[in-house]
C-alpha cells in the first residue's frame, strides 16, 4: 500500500493499480475519494486502462460520494475507459439501486 | 406538527420531545449528526436497516443544506412520532428536521435532485422547501411497530 490520504471519515490507499476505500464516503470523504481517482488517471495518460475502486471496507456512502464516482464514471467513458467497482458492499449497491445509476459502473464483485 | 412528534414512541427509553443539534455549515458535522442520530434511533428500538435508513436521511439533508444553502448554521431536530400523529400517520417514524437561513433555494438544482431521490427511497415522505427564510427539509422513516 502507498499513498495513504487521511481523513476523519475516510482511508484511501493504493493497492497496485486499485484504489482500496475504507470508510464513510460523505461529504467529507467524498473529496478524499475524488482525489485519489484523479491522481489514478493522471498516472495513464492513454486512459485505456479501467479505474478499479476496491469498496469491500466502505461503511457508508451518501449522494455526494456517489456523485464522485459517477464523476469518475463519466470522465473515464469519455477517454473510453470504465470504472470497475469491487467487493461492492450493501450500502454501496442499495444507493446505486436508488438512484439508478448501477450501469454507470461495471461491478466486478460484491462484499462476501 | 411538532406538538404530535412531541409524544415518543416508546416513553421511558427514547427521550420525551426532539433531540436538537445546531452544528456549522461543514461537511465534518455530517458524521457527528449520524452518530447522534443513530444513537437516538438504537436508543428507539430501531432495527439495523432502519437505522441504516436514518444515517442516509441525515446526511441528505446536510448535503441539501451545506452545499446549496448560504452558509448559516444548521438547526437540526430529531424525533420520534407515534402512529396516528401527523408526522406518523401510517405508524411509529423517525423524523429529521433540518433548516438553515436562505435568501434562496435552488430546488431544481441536478445535485439537490439526486438528494431528493435518495431521501425518497429511504424514507417514507420527505420534503425539501422553503419557509420563513429558510431552508427547510422533513424527512420521516418509517419504523417497524415496537413489540
Amino acid at each position: 500500500m502507498t499513498g495513504p490520504t487521511n481523513d476523519d471519515s475516510v482511508t484511501v490507499d493504493l493497492d497496485g493499480d486499485v484504489i482500496v476505500v475504507h470508510g464513510d464516503i460523505d461529504m467529507a470523504g467524498g473529496p478524499v475519494l475524488e482525489a485519489a481517482m484523479l491522481q489514478q488517471e493522471e498516472q495513464d495518460p492513454d486512459g485505456d486502462r479501467p479505474l478499479v475502486i476496491d469498496l469491500g471496507d466502505v461503511s457508508f456512502i451518501d449522494s455526494s460520494g456517489l456523485r464522485s464516482l459517477l464523476g469518475a464514471g463519466r470522465r473515464a467513458r469519455a477517454r473510453g475507459s470504465e470504472v470497475v467497482l469491487r467487493r461492492v458492499g450493501s450500502e454501496v449497491a442499495r444507493l446505486l439501486d436508488i438512484t439508478g445509476t448501477t450501469s454507470q459502473f461495471v461491478i466486478e464483485s460484491h462484499r462476501g | 406538527m411538532a406538538e404530535a412528534a412531541l409524544q415518543s414512541a416508546e416513553p421511558g427509553v427514547a427521550p420525551n420531545g426532539p433531540v436538537q443539534l445546531c452544528v456549522p455549515p461543514e461537511p465534518s458535522m455530517s458524521r457527528v449528526a449520524r452518530l447522534a442520530a443513530s444513537g437516538l434511533a438504537s436508543l428507539a428500538g430501531c432495527t439495523v436497516d432502519e437505522i441504516e435508513d436514518i444515517k442516509i436521511a441525515v446526511s441528505e439533508v446536510l448535503i441539501a443544506l451545506i452545499e446549496h444553502g448560504e452558509g448559516g448554521r444548521i438547526d437540526l431536530e430529531f424525533d420520534l412520532a407515534r402512529p396516528g400523529t401527523v408526522a406518523g400517520p401510517h405508524g411509529a417514524a423517525f423524523v429529521v428536521r433540518g433548516r438553515s437561513p436562505v435568501t434562496s433555494f435552488a430546488l431544481d438544482h441536478p445535485d439537490l435532485l439526486l438528494c431528493r431521490t435518495v431521501l425518497e427511497g429511504v424514507c417514507t415522505s420527505a420534503e425539501i422547501g422553503t419557509v420563513e427564510g429558510h431552508a427547510q427539509i422533513v424527512a420521516v422513516v418509517a419504523m417497524a411497530e415496537p413489540n
